[in-house]
């Protein structure tokens, strides 16, 4: 268990509802991996404890050699260094694009206000959006709000990258521009972990799969292996149900 | 209106008395709310009690009983009190200015409470969450995210609160402070054109109402620039 | 100074002699606003600017000025006029009572009115659609479709305005009215007690504030009981 991101025996609760059972993850640096599950397994509960949105209850989550416990400074540490995508976008509506990128560069990282929103010049134009740096969020598309939102992401240079379901609140035509940034992400070699259903950027952009139903891990595999031969009955099942459309 | 010559500077200057009512009014009922709004947040369940009594009380009573209740009862506590090192004093009073601009403060800081404590609550959490998972400490989630969507979503009530304190201070004229409504009483007494004073205290009002309305458009509209969906 | 608890057991039932006139006003008063607030409505909303405006007007008057002014335009104000003191009118108008009911009516018309334009503009245009596509009139969607949706919508806000109602008849003491803020200044000029007295008045009102609110947590559980899961 050296990975860049590692998870011992990791088990969370909502109440009497066991969300996560002991689960087990080891993530190396470079590493692609895709997490998908039946809605309800657990999925995002797990990415969520990776920066500390949820607490787990027991087991260790450790990133970049920094173990996650109520150590506040840590738990910022760890933060810094893990940058994360929601299904929702999460962009701040009261501020431009370009002053949702260079907020936490400049709060967090105290650079001064020209820096960063050159760096973020630079992150809008890898995401093909620096045309829009003065608008307003609602002013733009749900897929440019997504793109805006994995630059945000990256103005902070961030080890790891999280995503959570990013392309779920998307309309079908506005889902390959935010893959296709993902997947130029995933070439220059981000580690990224990814709560996805898009089973066809999982074959062509992940390392290894991760298949969980009911809080649990219960298959991992190559992308080649997950979808010629699931191991497990439940894993054939949600592949039969996934790609029937 | 040659009838109301010779009265016009008293309501220029009763005016001044409701300008002067209604910022201290309002200072009083932003601090208020802001406490009761922190109170009824926080984890004690002392504060959170202490608060809910607040915004019960003063949001259950008529204004009028509480603004008398305020003004006879600090006479009658100020008066015990001075008493205590002068019993030669026979009577003594808060100035109707003060008991009826903290009455009114006290009333619309109940408002406030309620105003402050839902727009808090109204911002989204995934706002603040993705604000976390920057790493940005809670202070700096606080001032750069929250703050300035509580402003959007509080300000429509917000409003609506200024405007019930200028309204609420045409009730000070009932425990004699010198303000419009008393200035058309007296000046009643002499020119006896009931309606036409009366109505233009009404038009004063709406004047000073019309104001407010406009101002908080505004502010809404530099608020909520961000919301129009231009694309 | 000391503070007299049996005071206030005493002065409540003094007090609670107003509690009769007290409801009066706000029944009287809120019904009729209630009738006026619907017309007042129907101007707002409709196509013509002659109706629409003066509605306007009405609105931005009452919701913009102090009810106490109100009450004294109509009170102190109109007999100024010998034409109403020769009128039919002037039996009403010279009686407090009425006077308070008008100002008050008149005054909650101006907020209920505009209440329910929120609710009629809440209703979802989807629904109207579909009426319209299922081939409903004009009328029937307005009285199955909008009238319904937009009650539901408002009665948070209308119980509100009740509430707020209720306080308002305390000013009806300012023009003679011995309903219970007026009977609780008489005795409040006897004893020179405010602290007793009028603190005793609040609980009175607090209690109708809570009766007013479970009234209304029960109206609205019942109307919307068709988003409850089951």
């Amino acid at each position: 268990m050296t990975g860049i991101v590692d998870l011992e025996q990791v088990n969370k609760f909502y109440g009497d509802y066991h969300a996560l059972r002991n689960v087990d993850l080891s993530v190396a640096k470079g590493e692609k991996v895709v997490v998908c599950g039946p809605s309800g397994s657990g999925k995002s509960t797990m990415i969520r404890c990776i920066n500390r949105l949820e607490e787990h209850d027991s087991g260790r989550i450790v990133v970049d050699g920094k173990e996650l416990t109520d150590d506040e400074s840590k738990i910022e540490s760890v933060r810094r260094e893990v940058g994360m995508v929601f299904q929702a976008f999460n962009l701040f509506p009261h501020m431009t694009v370009l002053q949702n990128l260079t907020l936490a560069p400049r709060l967090v990282h105290k650079k001064p206000r020209g820096e960063a929103e050159e760096a973020a010049m630079k992150y809008l134009t890898r995401v093909r959006i620096h045309d829009q740096a003065n608008k307003y969020p609602s002013q733009l598309s749900g897929g440019q709000q997504q793109r805006v939102a994995i630059a945000r992401a990256l103005c902070m240079n961030p080890e790891v990258m999280l995503f959570d379901e990013p392309t779920s609140a998307l309309d079908p035509e506005m889902i390959s521009e935010v893959l296709d940034v993902m997947t130029d992400l995933a070439r220059e070699g981000m580690t990224m972990i990814c709560v996805t259903h898009e089973m066809g950027f999982a074959r062509s952009v992940a390392d290894r799969i991760v298949f969980m139903d009911n809080g649990e891990i219960i298959e991992t595999s190559t992308p080649a292996d997950f979808f010629a031969a699931p191991k497990t009955e439940r894993a054939r099942t949600f592949l039969g149900q996934i790609l029937a459309h | 209106m040659s009838l109301l010559d010779g009265w016009w500077d008293d309501f220029f200057f009763g005016l001044l008395t409701v300008l002067q009512v209604f910022a201290v009014a309002l200072a009083i009922a932003v601090a208020l709310g802001l406490l009761g709004a922190s109170a009824k947040l926080s984890n004690s369940r002392l504060l959170r009690a202490l608060a809910q009594v607040y915004t019960v009380v003063f949001r259950g009573a008529p204004e009028l009983l509480v603004l008398l209740l305020f003004y006879f009862g600090m006479a009658l506590t100020l008066t015990w009190f001075v008493q205590l090192f002068d019993p030669s004093v026979k009577f003594i009073d808060l100035p109707p200015f003060w008991a009826g601009s903290i009455a009114i403060g006290l009333i619309v800081g109940a408002y406030m409470t309620e105003t402050f404590r839902g727009a808090f609550l109204g911002v989204d959490r995934g706002h603040i969450e993705a604000a976390r998972a920057l790493s940005l400490n809670p202070y700096q989630v606080f001032w750069y995210v929250r703050v300035p969507q509580m402003w959007r979503l509080a300000l429509p009530n917000f409003g609506n609160h200024m405007l019930s304190i200028m309204k609420d201070t045409a009730l000070i004229s009932i425990i004699g402070l010198e303000e419009i409504l008393f200035v058309a009483k007296m000046a009643n007494s002499v020119v006896h054109r009931p309606f036409l004073l009366y109505v233009t205290v009404a038009m004063i009002y709406l004047a000073m109402t019309t104001v407010i309305t406009l101002v908080v458009g505004q502010l809404e509209v530099r608020a909520n620039r961000h919301l129009r969906g231009t694309r | 100074m000391s503070f007299d608890f049996a005071l206030i057991a005493t002065s409540l039932p003094k007090i609670l002699q107003g509690l009769g006139l007290t409801l009066n006003l706000l029944v009287v008063s809120t019904l009729l606003g209630l009738l006026l607030a619907v017309g007042i409505l129907l101007m707002r909303l409709s196509q013509h600017a002659w109706l629409v405006w003066p509605a306007k007007a009405y609105i931005y008057f009452f919701r913009g000025t102090p009810l106490l002014v109100q009450l004294f335009i109509i009170y102190y104000g109109l007999p100024q006029f010998g034409l109403l003191r020769h009128s039919f009118l002037w039996p009403l108008l010279r009686e407090p009572y009425w006077c308070s009911v008008i100002a008050l009516a008149l005054n909650t018309a101006a907020y209920v009115s505009e209440i329910l334009r929120g609710g009629v503009l809440g209703v979802d245009k989807g629904l109207i659609e579909a009426g319209k596509a299922l081939g409903l009139t004009k009328f029937q969607r307005a009285s199955r479709i909008t009238t319904p949706l937009a009650v539901r919508l408002a009665l948070p806000a209308y119980s509100n305005e009740i509430v707020s109602m209720l306080k308002s008849t305390a000013l009806a003491s300012t023009v003679t009215l011995m309903e219970m803020t007026g009977v609780a200044r008489t005795i409040v000029a006897d004893t020179f007690a405010p602290y007793e007295i009028f603190i005793a008045a609040t609980i009175i009102y607090l209690v109708l504030v809570w009766f007013i609110q479970t009234a209304f947590t029960l109206i609205e559980g019942y109307a919307n009981r068709h988003v409850r899961k089951g």
